[in-house]
């Protein structure tokens, strides 16, 4: 209760002061000049402040550079670190004035304070202005040199820096880089293969020697450091260890991992070599280089990091460089990813779907994950309900009843967009499985017929359609069942959908085809129905009329052809203008003379009849675009002999319509990449500055594996390199031999320090801060590298895993 | 690959307040902003402006209620990004106060100025461990704040001792004397030379519930999202171990956990329970864990249950124990225009009126010391469920609700959220679950509502055919009903209305609760030590007060369909 009061009247003090200062915002340029020109230490401090505020502010602080920049020279710390932050943002602008600092930054470069000597070096390369570059390269050359590894860091950073702010300078970074690449303090070479990766990314040679090093301190990096060196051994691996195979002969229980290995391997790059002959006996088993190995063994625990940037860079590894069992170790971290909050989930469905798409198999088990929930975005339901797709053919049978009653559920919402994306996504999943559950998905969408919500109706019918199109042989009754729904469906879109089925159906088995009945009930009610309905009656009209003409007048079809066309090109162009002038002028007169004229051969069959009295409708109907085409129609089935032309505009095959997972246009792209977030908007081949992995080198023309032999090039001497892990493993059994070590007794030098040791040291450090600082001092100047060797030592020991 | 160019703030009103530039030339706030507010609302964190120069991938999240922008201009890892200003939000909350307010990142630009420097070091993601960030950047102190606007220094020696003040507020102490070379740190997340008066450690496991369940009333999914908060004020460099317990056995029941980089993996994976770490100073989150509150064969199990007695669908959910859960029964009324929710609370959560006053007790004990897990009474074991609330959302052609009827609680209904939210307070809860020991084990609240759909569906008969006319220039779809003619009739209009309201049904509704005491998953703290063998700078025979707190959330992760 206490503190909660105090913090309340601290906050209402601070908000007073808050209100004050917004009132003094405005404050006058004389006055901070005043400020910072001051003697006072507490007055500058305030003046740096009010600047640094204004310029967030966007507001303008030109003028005040050159009184802020004398301050630099400062001894405190606080206000050389204010100065800094103003300068890194503002140097480029008038860099002029910015130079004047380079003189006392530099003397700072060698400072006895390591962090003030990162800064500088820090703060020295962050300034944009080229002429510099030069100073800055020593700088830097100075900070690799430099014992502190923090000042190492911040060198490694400078070179990325350095370099872009003079790609010139080159030579020089690269020969820092070889050296820093190499430290063994693990976040000094994670810095070192950020920069690495900016300037010169294709000088693998400068990696070989410290590529199994790199890999041990992979775990103990940071993780961005752990990001950055996961692209690079990314890059790395491709290079320099070609894919080897090696044909193995298949257990009896074949496990049925064959098709899924084949798929893995389609989509990396080596899939050109695989062999579809050799699929029911033998398999390709891939080969790991040892030192691949080694790679895909340390990310292992990355896995579980709480980066989910880590996590999926793992994934990325493995995916394009592991094995297929590798992969399914990535799958779980990769769900628990959508735990996270909901921009993250985002970006991790879009990148578990890339690897769904490869590997559907082992996302089975996760499917409830995907389960959508009424809170989600549409962006995020989006890539869930393409998730379930995906997974839905090889669910067990009552997963696919739980997906289906899922996207059911979905279907009934009220969101237009949920429901059309919930209606297709059956659809694919009836495209992507066998007869049985295809059946399901069909009857599921059957259901929706009578629902009162249209958009629903419509889209289902417009999916029924595709699947029936695909099919067509094995859907006969279902379109007959469709058909009886006419009576009752009042949705416009889907009686049109209906219609257009009957009538792509009309020419099947002709002595029991529904359509010229469907046709003769749909003619009772045409003017009632809208208009899309009518333009679809019509259509089937000229194919139930085209059908007949075809049947009985088969003479016409088979042998007469070639006279029938002779004559037809020859008479009835003329023949069919005249009769369509006619027709259009004088319709009334001319019909009944020419059924007379039929009536003559007997009793005119329905269906002509029903054709005319169609064409009649259609003429005087409100719409010119139904009238245009009605005309269309009469015309191309004006000469009853000829249907040629008719039957070919009318009865073509109709392509099958497909239905692809959406993010299968996204296939090719990097896991992980933002190009493959923003997919096809980004251009082909993705963003600018997309990367593609290389692809894998061929044999014998990998580097030789003995560069990779420690020692081999080792010029930061890492005489013996041992994990975290293995110390912990040596000071285990170290302390079940030995508890009784205590003090700064250790026998075996520096190297061989229990935690104990160090930690009885560090607590008498304690005691005593100030001679420690001092100690310190004095070791920093005279002892060097042997003090450097105790720091890295504690680092390394805290992180023991 | 690309690199992080520029970072931007905004306030809740979308007024730019931090604009931080790393490197490049960036395409600036004003351009951006208007694009990314030109989406629809719920935006995602990443969308690709390819029609301003640069063109430019923007990245945002929101954090209480603050926008952070982050253009990059090239390809780039997306979750880097992400996380990095996850990072960031989190490292100026924990610098300048929870929750980050906008007046708060204004009063302090220099300290926000030092962060973002250190953070990220021109584009390459530099430090981000908060400890680290202590060591070099000093937080901006409310005794400076406040002396600064009284005009006195800040700096006197008689108000600010070295060491930890009193009113240090938990920043640990301060480092006072800045030409001193500050020690480097031994561990990259502890600062150095951590000092406290008291001794304390804290462990919060906090699961968020996600369950769905069908119309029928079985949950087709239940997770429980676990988060172990941890809080270490402790002196020098201890080494914690923490054993987690669950029946059932800890690597069968936890899933896909993530850790802190402190935890040590080797550990973990040989005895699993067992968390061996050297904690960073402060509060900070050790672990986070799902649990699948089904079981892994639930669904081929309630298959198998289903067909074999299919009249018994309801009793194959298996000891899914939510503390509240609802039904949801629409279409009801003569002509359908109403639904009902019923809310059915368990009874071995229902508290007492007495309980739940000890729980709100034990929430405000957390400042005193309490024995090492002696867990205050009417916490654990009796656990108090608090904060119910039943949202359900109504589909946007819902106009009005014309009645609503709760027999227990408040409810209303917000037009603009198009949601009834339904609160039932903690009295009236224990009122309930005194009174409604039946119903099968379970106390019951119900909550009626009518709708009211859109304006032209009110009209009755006669008149319904006069605007079957203007309806059609109303609206594209001109036949929307021929076949009224041929139905007609009263039972002919029933049925139609029928279906039209069935237009207007809530399709789910979502339960809303915490539950202090209780973990969803049955997960328990069994032990936390200090390792004194290998723990420096704990002075000798001082023991840390220990203690844990379990809570369960739902924030509208109950959602029944129907």
């Amino acid at each position: 209760m206490l503190e909660t009061a105090r913090d309340l009247t601290l906050e209402a003090a601070r908000d007073a002061t808050a209100a004050r200062r917004s009132a003094t915002r405005g404050m006058s340029t004389v006055h901070l000049k005043k400020l910072l020109d001051s003697r006072s230490e507490r007055d500058v401090l305030e003046g740096l402040r009010r600047v640094i505020a204004m310029s967030y502010r966007q507001e303008p602080t030109h003028s005040l550079f050159t009184h802020l920049i004398k301050n630099i020279a400062s001894p405190s710390l606080e206000i050389k670190k204010l100065v800094y932050a103003y300068l890194l943002q503002h140097a480029e602008s008038s860099p002029d004035t910015a130079l004047l600092s380079i003189n006392s930054i530099q003397k700072s470069l060698t400072d006895q304070n390591p962090q003030l000597r990162a800064l500088a070096l820090r703060v020295m390369s962050g300034i944009r202005v080229p002429v510099i570059s030069q100073i800055v390269s020593l700088g830097i050359k100075r900070g690799v040199g430099d014992m502190s590894p923090y000042v190492r860091k911040a060198a490694a950073l400078a070179i990325l820096k350095c370099y872009r702010l003079d790609p010139g300078t080159e030579p020089q970074m690269i020969e820092y880089l070889a050296a820093l690449l190499g430290d063994k303090q693990y976040f000094v070479a994670g810095a070192a293969v950020s920069a690495f990766l900016e300037v010169c990314p294709d000088r693998l040679d400068l990696i070989h020697p410290h590529y199994r090093s790199l890999l041990r301190k992979l775990l103990d990096m940071d993780e961005w450091s752990q990001l950055d060196t996961l692209r690079l051994m990314g890059n790395y691996a491709r290079r320099c260890f070609p894919r080897r195979k090696r044909r193995v002969k298949r257990l009896i229980d074949k496990r049925g991992t064959s098709t899924n290995t084949k798929g893995f391997y389609d989509g990396s790059s080596s899939g050109s070599e695989e062999n579809t002959s050799n699929k029911d006996a033998f398999y390709d088993e891939i080969i790991l280089d040892p030192d691949l190995s080694l790679l895909l063994e340390s990310a292992a625990s990355l896995l579980q990091s709480r980066n989910s940037a880590v996590v999926l860079a793992v994934t990325r590894t493995y995916l394009y460089l592991g094995t297929d069992s590798h992969v399914d170790q990535a799958i779980g971290p990769l769900i628990a990813l959508l735990r996270s909050a909901s921009d993250i989930q985002y970006i991790a469905l879009h990148n578990i779907i890339q690897v769904c798409l490869l590997r559907p198999k082992a996302f089975v088990p996760y499917a409830t994950h995907f389960l959508v929930r009424s809170t989600d975005a549409p962006h995020i339901w989006q890539l869930k309900l393409e998730l379930l797709t995906l997974i839905y053919p090889l669910c067990t049978s009552p997963l696919q009843g739980l997906i289906l009653s899922e996207l059911d559920h979905l279907s009934r919402g009220h969101d237009t967009l949920l429901v059309r994306e919930a209606v297709r996504a059956v659809g694919r999943c009836a495209q992507n499985s066998d007869g049985s559950t295809s059946s399901r998905c069909l009857r599921l969408l059957l259901s929706h017929i009578h629902s009162p919500d249209g958009h629903l109706v419509a889209e289902s019918l417009e999916v029924v359609r595709h699947l029936i199109q695909r099919d067509p042989a094995t859907h006969q009754s279902i379109v007959i069942r469709l058909a009886k729904n006419l009576d009752t469906l009042t949705n416009p879109y889907a009686r049109a959908s209906i219609i257009w089925l009957v009538g792509e159906f009309a020419g099947i088995d002709p002595e029991n085809n529904i359509a010229a009945d469907v046709l003769r009930i749909l003619v009772k009610g045409f003017v009632d129905e809208a208009e899309v309905a009518k333009l679809q009656i019509v259509l089937l009209a000229a194919k139930v009329y085209v059908h007949y003409l075809n049947l009985t007048q088969p003479t016409a079809s088979s042998f007469e052809q070639s006279a029938q066309v002779k004559t037809s090109t020859v008479l009835a162009p003329n023949d069919d203008e005249d009769r369509l002038r006619e027709s259009t002028f004088a319709v009334n007169k001319y019909e009944p003379d020419r059924s007379a004229e039929d009536s003559l051969k007997g009793p005119e069959h329905p269906i002509v009849v029903i054709w005319r009295y169609i064409q009649l409708l259609s003429r005087y109907d409100t719409s010119y675009d139904l009238r245009d085409r009605a005309r269309l129609y009469r015309s191309l089935l004006a000469v009853p002999s000829s249907t040629q032309l008719a039957s070919l505009v009318l009865l073509a095959p109709k392509p099958v319509p497909q239905a692809p997972s959406p993010s299968e246009t996204r296939r090719d792209l990097l896991l992980g990449s933002s190009s493959l977030i923003v997919g096809e908007e980004g251009g082909i081949g993705g963003l600018r500055g997309y990367e593609k992995l290389p692809d894998w080198v061929k044999e014998s023309e990998e580097p030789n594996p003995g560069l990779r032999e420690e020692g081999f090039d080792n010029n930061y001497g890492e005489k013996r390199e041992v994990s975290a892990s293995e110390k912990l493993e040596v000071m285990e059994s170290e302390k079940t031999l030995s508890n009784n070590v205590v003090g700064g007794s250790n026998t075996n030098g520096h190297k061989q320090k229990a935690l104990n040791d160090w930690l009885d040291e560090s607590d008498s450090e304690e005691g005593e801060t100030e001679e420690e600082t001092d100690e310190e001092t004095t070791e920093d100047d005279s002892e060097g590298e042997g003090s450097e060797t105790d720091e890295g030592e504690k680092v390394m020991l805290m992180k023991e895993r | 690959m690309g690199a992080i160019e520029a970072l931007y703030i905004f306030d809740e009103h979308n007024n730019s307040i931090l604009q931080h530039t790393y490197n490049g030339h960036p395409a600036s706030a004003k351009v951006l902003l208007p694009l990314y507010l030109a989406q629809p609302a719920p935006r995602p964190s990443l969308t690709y402006l390819p029609n301003i120069n640069p063109a430019t991938l923007l990245f945002s999240i929101i954090q209480d209620r603050l926008l952070f922008l982050c253009p990059t201009s090239k390809d780039i890892e997306p979750l880097l990004v992400l996380e990095f200003l996850h990072r960031v939000a989190d490292v100026l909350e924990d610098f300048l106060g929870s929750p980050l307010l906008a007046s708060r990142i204004e009063a302090s630009y220099d300290v926000v100025a030092q962060l973002l420097g250190e953070m990220c070091d021109a584009s390459a993601i530099a430090n981000t461990e908060p400890n680290a960030l202590h060591d070099l950047v000093e937080p901006p102190s409310k005794i400076n704040e406040l002396l600064r606007g009284v005009g006195l220094p800040s700096s006197s020696p008689s108000l600010n001792p070295s060491g930890s003040t009193p009113f240090s507020l938990g920043s640990g102490p301060r480092p006072t004397i800045p030409r001193a070379p500050p020690p480097t740190p031994t561990v990259l997340w502890r600062k150095a030379n951590v000092r406290h008066t008291s001794n304390e450690l804290y462990v919060d496991i906090v699961e968020t519930l996600s369950v769905l369940s069908a119309p029928s009333g079985r949950p087709l999914a239940a997770f429980a999202h676990g988060t172990i908060a941890f809080t270490a004020k402790v002196s020098g460099v201890p080494n914690l171990l923490l054993n987690l317990s669950v029946p059932g056995g800890i690597q069968h029941v936890l899933s896909l956990p993530v850790f802190h980089p402190c935890v040590r993996l080797a550990r973990w994976r040989e005895k699993p329970g067992e968390l061996s770490f050297i904690p960073p100073d402060g509060r900070f989150v050790l672990a986070g864990y799902e649990v699948d509150l089904l079981g892994p064969d639930y669904l081929e199990n309630a298959t198998k249950a289903v067909s074999a007695k299919p009249h018994q669908k309801h009793n194959v959910a298996p000891n899914l124990n939510l503390p509240a859960t609802a039904e949801v029964r629409t279409n009801l009324g003569h002509s359908g225009a109403e639904f009902e929710v019923r809310l059915l609370l368990s009874n071995s959560f229902t508290s007492s009126a007495s309980s739940s006053l000890a729980s709100s007790q034990s929430s405000a004990a957390r400042s005193a010391p309490r024995p090492a897990f002696g867990i205050a009474a009417g916490t654990s074991a009796q656990p108090t469920v608090s904060d119910i609330t039943v949202t359900v959302p109504l589909p946007p052609a819902v106009r009005n609700l014309s009645d609503i009827r709760a027999n227990k609680g408040e409810a209303h209904f917000a037009p603009s959220d198009g949601a009834v939210e339904w609160r039932i307070a903690s009295k009236d809860v224990a009122v309930l679950a005194a009174s409604g020991h039946g119903a099968g084990g379970a106390a019951v609240a119900t909550l009626r509502c009518t709708v009211v759909g859109p304006l032209n569906d009110d009209e009755e008969g006669i008149e319904e055919i006069a605007w079957g006319e203007t309806w059609e220039y109303q609206d594209d779809k001109p036949y929307q009903a021929p076949g009224v003619k041929d139905v007609g009739g009263d039972k002919g209009r029933d049925t139609r209305r029928m279906g039209k309201n069935r237009m207007l049904m809530p399709s789910a509704a979502r339960v809303s609760f915490q539950v202090k005491g209780w973990l969803a998953s049955g997960i328990r703290v069994e032990r936390l030590i200090v390792d004194t063998q290998t723990s420096r700078g704990l002075g000798a025979g001082v023991k840390p007060y220990t203690g844990a707190k379990y809570l369960t959330v739902s924030e509208g992760g109950v959602e029944v369909r129907c």
